[in-house]
């Protein structure tokens, strides 16, 4: 009897592994790929390109990121736009400056899927804080092998209470947290977006996805790329950089 | 023999003039009654057209081709203001008026929302658009370049903004750059509409271009002017668009189908209360007949008996109804006709509709239409239903032998 209940307790056990283990996996390669994307902090130097099938532009765009929730971004270049930032301090507190008008805006939480600067990322796209670990519900669909590295296929559904606009989220991250490909889904669970990454390459000390994509699905030809033109890791970023003082009257 | 058919049918109806002028009286008014209500209807249907026209669509826009499907602030329609100076002078039309939408996130001191911007021409806007003659507080906008605003009313109250506060607006420009402004409220519209009251708000065309990078462009021309006119001014326009299809002329059919399907299926239901009424009518017609056929089983009984076949028989009947039916439908055309018209020339109107004519800008009376498409159907269909329900009688008759016809009394 009581050697019965223990293979029990046994089977049990083993039979439950796996499922939290997958869960568990899941969740944990996000935010080891949100963490290495983010670093403790980073200073980044990119350009933005918008592409329509008339007109094409590219911004150049200064980022700073602190812990896994602040970001801070300004347009450099061209002129007419130069100076414009976004400040993001948590997943829904976003503020926006124009210099032109000399005003500070924070985003309401319903603007958060609308774009940004006219691109094809979204406020909250361009936030990119770790919001996806905590709100999401995440399980591996599969492992791929892609050139020696194993690429995990996850798909994240937001919790029902969560404040998301899409049905599901697919991302592929590397085993050496490189996210290749991130596909956003409506609630009908069509694709409307998808995150493709185009090059890789070392810079700041580590691998990084230096060039992405974003691609509407709807609309061929349309499209915004990021490519990453310098890169730093965990230096030393002051906290008044992340103030709404600081988005009005930057102090570099 | 057809002559004397009709002339037997004729005395026929006449041989109960009571009865038969009973049976005329139920079709005339059932013949008013349609002939009234589908005036009323189309008169109703109208005005709430010109009513959803009036506000802000117009009754046709020029717009850039692909721009209604998928309204990209870069499908525009270049050098607007010289083709709407083309448009006008063409037509003959002074309601041609240009304008241009974006999208902004509009702050006030205490909230931010989204909300729909048009810049639009205050010279030729109050003739295409009833809006600017809804201003509630405040005034309307002045210059064309004037940076101010006229804000929809519950999208001011969401705002807590009155004339004379300001507002920031920040969205992108049509070459995807960063668009701003900070202008001041002056006056606050109440359309009615509640779309546009909770989500729009107008700047001055060139103060719009301004901020949104928009150079000489424009989104829509829009037309107003009268709806009977529409195909004389469509092809004044489309005279004056450059022939490379890249800007098209828009009917409101277009711009607002939902309001046309609106009206369809209201139509539709209205039908069916029509057919109910003209079935009603067909019975009691066929009633009449009926009595009239059987109560002469013993004269038809001699008729043939003189020789008179079936089938002239069976014509005969269907002449007296026919001549019934006839009678009806000229009388009850001109009475119902005469009642629609009279409405035209004084107005119809209802408890309240005053009040809420005045309060949304728009006629309080309503005009019945007298026209071939509100005269006629009603009528014909009780005609033809009348024709229908003489086959009855007809079939009942057609096996009648002159012996046991004249055995009845």
């Amino acid at each position: 009897m009581r050697k019965k209940s223990f293979l029990l307790l046994v089977v049990l056990l083993f039979t439950r592994q796996p499922a939290a283990d997958s869960a568990i996996d899941a969740r944990a390669i996000i935010r080891e790929a949100i963490d290495y994307y983010r670093g403790l902090s980073s200073y980044s130097e990119m350009t933005m390109t918008i592409h329509r099938p008339d007109w094409e532009r590219t911004l150049s765009v200064q980022a700073w990121s602190s812990g896994s929730k602040k970001t801070l971004v300004r347009v450099t270049a061209p002129p007419r736009d130069a100076g414009n930032a976004t400040l993001v301090l948590d997943d829904n507190k976003v503020w926006s400056f124009a210099p032109r008008i000399n005003r500070v805006i924070r985003i309401p939480s319903s603007m958060m899927s609308q774009s940004w600067m006219g691109s094809d990322f979204s406020n909250k796209d361009i936030s990119r804080t770790d919001e996806i670990v905590d709100q999401y519900e995440h399980r591996l669909v599969r492992i791929d092998d892609q050139e020696g590295h194993k690429v995990y296929v996850i798909e994240s559904i937001p919790h029902e209470e969560a404040a998301i606009v899409w049905g599901k989220e697919i991302s592929h991250i590397r085993d050496d947290h490189v996210e290749l490909q991130h596909q956003f889904l409506d609630q009908d669970m069509q694709t409307v977006k998808t995150l493709d990454t185009l090059d890789i390459q070392k810079m700041g000390g580590r691998l990084f996805a230096v060039q992405q994509r974003m691609n509407m699905q709807e609309k061929v030809d349309e499209w915004t790329e990021f490519r990453v033109l310098t890169l730093d890791f965990d230096r030393d970023i002051p906290d008044y950089l992340f103030t709404l003082s600081n988005l009005r009257n930057p102090r570099e | 023999m057809s002559n004397t058919t009709t002339l037997l049918a004729w005395r026929n109806i006449w041989r109960h003039p009571r009865r038969t002028l009973l049976t005329i009286t139920a079709m005339v008014f059932a013949d008013i009654l349609l002939v009234f209500m589908l005036g009323l209807q189309f008169g109703q249907y109208r005005m709430m057209i010109d009513n959803s026209l009036r506000v802000f669509t117009g009754q046709m826009q020029v717009q850039a081709s692909g721009y209604l499907d998928e309204p990209h602030m870069y499908r525009t329609i270049p050098e607007a203001d010289p083709l709407a100076g083309r448009i006008r002078k063409n037509t003959g039309l002074d309601a041609a008026s240009v304008r241009a939408y974006g999208f902004a996130l509009v702050s006030s001191d205490t909230r931010t929302l989204g909300a729909q911007v048009s810049g639009v021409d205050p010279q030729h806007e109050p003739l295409v658009s009833s809006i600017p003659g809804l201003v509630k507080q405040g005034r309307y906008l002045q210059g064309r370049s004037d940076n101010e605003l006229v804000v929809g009313s519950i999208l001011a109250r969401n705002l807590n903004v009155r004339p004379g506060d300001e507002l920031t607006l920040l969205g992108n420009g049509r070459d995807g750059s960063i668009a701003a402004t900070v202008a001041p409220v002056v006056g606050i519209f109440e359309s009615g509409n509640h779309d546009l009251d909770r989500q729009m708000l107008s700047m001055p065309i060139d103060a719009f271009r301004e901020m949104f990078s928009m150079g000489d462009e424009a989104h829509s021309i829009v037309i107003g002017g009268k709806r009977d006119r529409a195909d004389r001014i469509a092809a004044g326009i489309r005279a004056v668009l450059p022939a490379d299809k890249e800007l098209v002329l828009l009917s409101w059919e277009k711009l607002l189908p939902g309001l046309k399907q609106a009206i369809q299926a209201d139509f539709t239901s209205a039908w069916f209360m029509y057919l109910v009424l003209i079935v009603l009518v067909a019975f009691g017609v066929l009633n009449t007949l009926l009595m009239s056929v059987l109560e002469r089983t013993h004269e038809f009984g001699i008729l043939l008996a003189l020789g008179v076949r079936h089938g002239r028989l069976g014509r005969m009947i269907i002449t007296e109804s026919a001549l019934l039916a006839l009678t009806g439908l000229l009388l009850g055309m001109l009475a119902g006709g005469l009642l629609a018209w009279y409405f035209l020339v004084n107005g119809f109107t209802y408890p309240g509709m005053e009040a809420m004519g005045e309060r949304f800008n728009i006629p309080s009376v309503l005009h019945p239409e007298v026209s071939l498409r509100s005269l006629l159907p009603g009528p014909l269909a009780v005609f033809i239903a009348t024709l229908l329900a003489s086959l009855y009688p007809i079939w009942h008759m057609r096996k009648l032998r002159p012996i046991e016809a004249l055995q009845t009394f």
